[in-house]
């Protein structure tokens, strides 16, 4: 039996469940061996840690009962969560939503009544065309006074 | 029962944590040694239960659907938990110590089976698993510990057999290297 044979014997099986002819070949193989008999007393040592261990078990309080259910009621109460986050943000994303809506119509609004001509500047002829009468349309008198103290300044 | 706390029947719901919390405790008191962190553990089960109760369609027992929530539960807590690095046999108490060499030379076995001498075993397990990853701590408490069948883990973790297999022959061999270190053979 090989040393490569002994680790994977105690490898591939659980050490509580070499059988009783397993451990006499394994102790057979040991005799004569010191590394398979090393690594045979250590996986003993690791299956004895293990049992320790598992021997260890908690049992429910007698509060945990109640301290669920309190949970799970809290749990309800909180709905959805996306309901939850909007009864916490939604005022605060209505307000903001607003104020943008606001502040795109102030600013569209001002903007387009800057950018509307005026009578004196939508038909701007020059004043001597003026002054020769040669304009297409007929301008008011405002229009060919505002042109003329223009050409003037 | 299920469909009657799933309807929202809280004393239905109250009489499912009351039947099935000794088991949960027994499972999570295998990944932790705390009873805060095993309580912690089971109330996150119990909440997950609840919410997932619709899918509860009881084809398999509801105890085995615990088991396998609170398995996946503790693996996930035990994923999110800090590891403890390599031990060294400087890390031990002189008890551990004692403990390691004295089962190790095989002295007889009625020695140290007090409560005092068990205690220090735990104590020394729980540090050597906090070394290794969650998978091979799952794998070595429910295969070595529990005495469960690869098959049950398979199904319990979402792991195929064959994947179980090798986690358990791994997580052995890691074991064997760990102690054997802390033995400084």
């Amino acid at each position: 039996m090989s040393e490569q044979h002994i680790t994977s014997i105690l490898e591939s099986i659980r050490f509580a469940s070499l059988s009783e002819s397993d451990h006499l070949r394994i102790r057979a193989h040991t005799a004569n061996c010191d590394d398979c008999a090393r690594a045979y007393r250590v996986a003993s040592v690791s299956a004895s840690l293990l049992q320790n261990r598992m021997a260890e078990t908690f049992e429910p309080s007698p509060f945990f009962h109640t301290r669920v259910l309190a949970a799970v009621r809290e749990k309800q109460n909180e709905g959805p969560a996306f309901a939850r986050l909007w009864r916490a943000a939604g005022a605060l994303v209505s307000s903001m939503a607003a104020a943008v809506v606001l502040f795109a119509v102030l600013s569209f609004g001002v903007l387009d009544q800057q950018s509307l001509p005026t009578d004196a500047s939508a038909h701007a002829y020059s004043a001597e065309a003026l002054i020769l009468d040669d304009v297409e349309e007929e301008q008011t008198d405002g229009q060919v006074l505002s042109t003329l103290y223009e050409a003037d300044e | 029962m299920a469909k009657r706390a799933n309807a929202g029947d809280e004393d239905a719901f109250g009489e499912i944590v009351r039947r099935y919390s000794p088991r949960v405790f027994h499972f999570a008191s295998r990944f932790f040694r705390q009873r805060s962190l095993v309580e912690e553990a089971a109330q996150e089960v119990f909440l997950k239960a609840f919410t997932q109760l619709g899918s509860y369609e009881g084809r398999g027992s509801m105890e085995g659907w615990f088991t396998k929530i609170t398995t996946n539960t503790c693996l996930n807590l035990l994923r999110s938990a800090k590891r403890r690095p390599e031990m060294t046999v400087s890390d031990l108490s002189e008890d551990e110590s004692g403990w390691l060499e004295n089962k190790y030379s095989g002295a007889a076995e009625e020695e140290f089976k007090s409560s005092e001498r068990s205690k220090v075993a735990a104590d020394l397990t729980e540090k050597v698993l906090e070394t290794m990853s969650p998978d091979d701590r799952l794998v070595l408490t429910l295969v070595d510990g529990e005495d469960a069948p690869v098959k049950e883990v398979a199904e319990l973790t979402g792991w195929s057999e064959s994947k179980v297999k090798v986690q358990a022959f791994r997580a052995r061999k890691r074991m064997r290297e760990a102690v054997e270190k802390l033995l400084g053979k």
